[in-house]
């Protein structure tokens, strides 16, 4: 059941005001991101169990986060997302040593051993999580538009959630307080195909995800998530429309994850041959070429950059070894802001 | 001393507290053109304005969820709920989101914000809109519950659970909101986490909240022409419980007797006979008693409904079983 791309996608080939610079930067955080992944991945199987619990790899969907991230306004707006979350938080600026030290349970993780791969936090950023419960952050994510356009600070929201999200209450609720109030918040659906083992067309009766934003009076595109280019070109439209007070848009970011939807996962409802074509359109492939026809890097440039985000994922994974366990008194501590009895 | 409503007393304390703090706002069905459901709300659009007292569709998971993403970023949000018994609607933004975040930050957020809205068994509104959620949420770390039973009470608790950086579930019995009792006119707060003394006594404890209250303090009066001098301890805020206050009255009086408007089974009365049994139970001189609701739905029929809640009655009986009179 093939359901990859099966939506047509855009063919005009969006122009972005990036830097030769800041275009080297995004290839090498999508390598970064993809290394970091992978080795997440060995981690997770190598005896000894050094990270546990569900964890969720974002190998294949890079384009989406690295966009967004390209165009993130930093110090005023926010970032919200499901448990698929290691990718964002790399790209906004998270240090990998923080991250995999959280996959790795350490104090020095980013949300000091207490969240785990589905819960990557980081305030300073705007990084208002990863979250566990399918569609359960996208009213947060409007929540924190509300509180841009509360305090007029022309910061946006950008609220990410995966196909199988759609299905939720949550999301509709969202799309519609949202569109009424005209909130800056940018719904983004990374729409990889597969919601846990159920594919779209199992589970939404309308298979173009686009159209179901449609009754919610707000701009809704469905956009080449694995061409970087089109993922910043959509979102900054998208962004500029928020920041001038025009309201939110919904954004269906077409992708394709290479791994399965957790750890445990066989992916017995996949057939090899879907998964081949899905290699021909891998995000950090396609930018490459890209930047290669644009002369902007060659091999040495490559290469450089690949030992570059080794040496980095190798780092910080013997940080995260070397790291101590959280205290055991750090049990009860973060579960209130406050000393009770309180008064004020 | 002026005598109003515990609506009005409510109303002052979000009034007085958006008049303080621009970061405060309230949100939820009905607050604002229709005045409230409950007219908790009267008044405060007109004064305030939309974009700060906000009427929503009717989406619990949308608006509290919103409204939680809003004091993640600073924002300091009241959520009313027309009903607590709506709230199911929105559980898991209550349970997964206002409770936990904190927590599983690392402590990177504060979670300043108020649920509150009508709780319990009103007049005939069958078992859909009757819910008692005291024990649901106040067995959640991460989240503080606070149930006054006095208007003066309610303004004072209200602003300090405002001004609190945790989420607080407000909770206000439906029957109560009508009451009404002394609230002064200069301004004040009360400490979330202490019990109040209702009534001193030197026979039994009663321990009760909210709407249970009123019903303890004629329960007490008439068992006075028994010779039993009945304490009323009002907890008011039900997470953090107030131990000591609990504890210091059943060193006094040896006995004690747990009235909650709730069902029985796993309930609040269940949570603080533990901490008794645990911390005081040489002080005993009888098991400690418990009336609730009866293990039902809650029925349509008034006859019925009454019938399945926690009565004078009910409470008198309890205390002369403790006292083995």
């Amino acid at each position: 059941m093939a359901v990859v791309n099966q939506v047509q996608q855009p063919t005009d080939l969006p122009e972005t005001s990036l830097s030769p610079q800041e275009t080297r930067n995004c290839l090498r955080m999508m390598m970064l991101i993809r290394r970091f992944e992978e080795r997440t991945y060995r981690e997770y199987t190598k005896p000894g169990h050094h990270i546990g619990g569900f964890c969720h790899l974002y190998s294949g969907q890079e384009a989406v986060a690295v966009g967004l991230a390209a165009i993130y306004h930093q110090g005023k707006d926010y970032l919200i997302n499901g448990y698929r979350d290691h990718g964002h938080a790399l790209a906004l600026g998270m240090e990998p040593r923080a991250a995999m030290a959280e996959l790795f349970g350490r104090a020095t993780g980013c949300s000091k051993g207490k969240g785990g791969s589905m819960h990557f936090f980081q305030a300073q950023l705007g990084n208002l999580g990863g979250h566990g419960i399918v569609g359960g952050h996208i009213p947060l994510g409007t929540g924190a538009a509300f509180a841009c356009s509360y305090k007029k600070n022309a910061g946006v929201c950008f609220t990410l959630f995966g196909d199988g999200a759609l299905n939720q209450g949550a999301f509709n609720e969202s799309m519609n307080l949202a569109s009424l109030w005209k909130l800056p918040c940018i719904f983004i659906c990374e729409n990889n195909g597969v919601a846990m083992g159920t594919q779209v067309v199992r589970s939404s009766a309308e298979n173009d995800l686009a159209k179901r934003g449609s009754a919610y009076a707000m701009p809704c595109k469905n956009v080449d998530g694995n061409d970087i280019d089109a993922v910043i070109s959509a979102a900054r439209e998208a962004a500029d429309r928020a920041r001038a007070g025009n309201g939110p848009s919904y954004l269906v970011m077409n992708t394709y994850r290479f791994r399965g939807h957790s750890m445990s996962d066989p992916l017995q409802y996949r057939t090899k041959d879907e998964l081949e074509r899905a290699r021909q359109n891998d995000p950090i492939l396609i930018y490459e070429k890209r930047l290669r026809s644009r002369g902007i890097i060659d091999d040495a440039a490559l290469q450089q950059i690949e030992h570059e985000v080794a040496d980095i994922v190798n780092d910080a994974v013997l940080f995260a070894e070397n790291s101590p366990y959280p205290d055991l008194s750090e049990l009860y501590t973060n579960v209130l802001s406050e000393t009770y009895p309180l008064q004020k | 001393m002026p005598v109003i409503p515990f609506k009005q007393a409510i109303r002052q304390a979000m009034v007085e507290e958006m008049e303080r703090d621009e970061s405060v706002f309230l949100i939820g069905e009905e607050v604002g053109e229709y005045n409230g459901a409950y007219k908790v709300s009267e008044g405060m659009l007109a004064r305030f304005g939309p974009r700060r007292v906000l009427d929503t569709p009717i989406s619990e998971t949308g608006f509290a969820g919103l409204a939680i993403g809003a004091a993640m970023c600073g924002l300091r949000p009241i959520v009313e709920f027309m009903s607590w018994s709506f709230s199911f609607v929105c559980f898991d933004q209550l349970m997964n989101n206002a409770a936990n975040i904190r927590y599983m930050s690392g402590g990177q957020f504060k979670l300043p914000i108020v649920f509150r809205g009508g709780n319990g068994i009103a007049h005939q509104l069958a078992a859909t809109h009757s819910h008692r959620v005291d024990a649901l949420y106040a067995r959640v770390p991460g989240l503080i519950v606070v149930a006054p039973s006095t208007p003066y009470d309610a303004r004072g608790l209200l602003k300090t659970s405002i001004r609190s950086d945790d989420p607080v579930i407000f909770l206000e019995s439906e029957i109560v909101l009508n009451e009404t009792g002394e609230v002064p006119d200069a301004e004040y707060t009360l400490p979330l986490g202490v019990a109040d003394i209702k009534r001193p006594g030197s026979t039994v404890t009663l321990i009760c909240w909210s709407k249970m209250v009123k019903l303890c303090l004629n329960a007490a009066a008439e068992l006075e022409a028994d010779n039993i001098h009945a304490e009323v301890i009002d907890l008011r805020t039900l997470r953090p419980l107030d131990e000591q206050t609990i504890l210091e009255s059943i060193r006094k009086t040896h006995r004690a007797v747990i009235v909650d408007e709730d069902w029985p089974y796993c309930g609040m009365g269940a949570g603080i006979m533990t901490r008794i049994y645990k911390k005081a139970f040489d002080h005993l001189d009888a098991p400690i008693a418990r009336v609730c609701s009866e293990d039902t739905p809650v029925p349509y029929s008034h006859p019925l409904e009454h019938a399945m809640q926690p009565s004078v009655e009910k409470v008198i009986a309890a205390v002369k079983e403790v006292c083995y009179v």
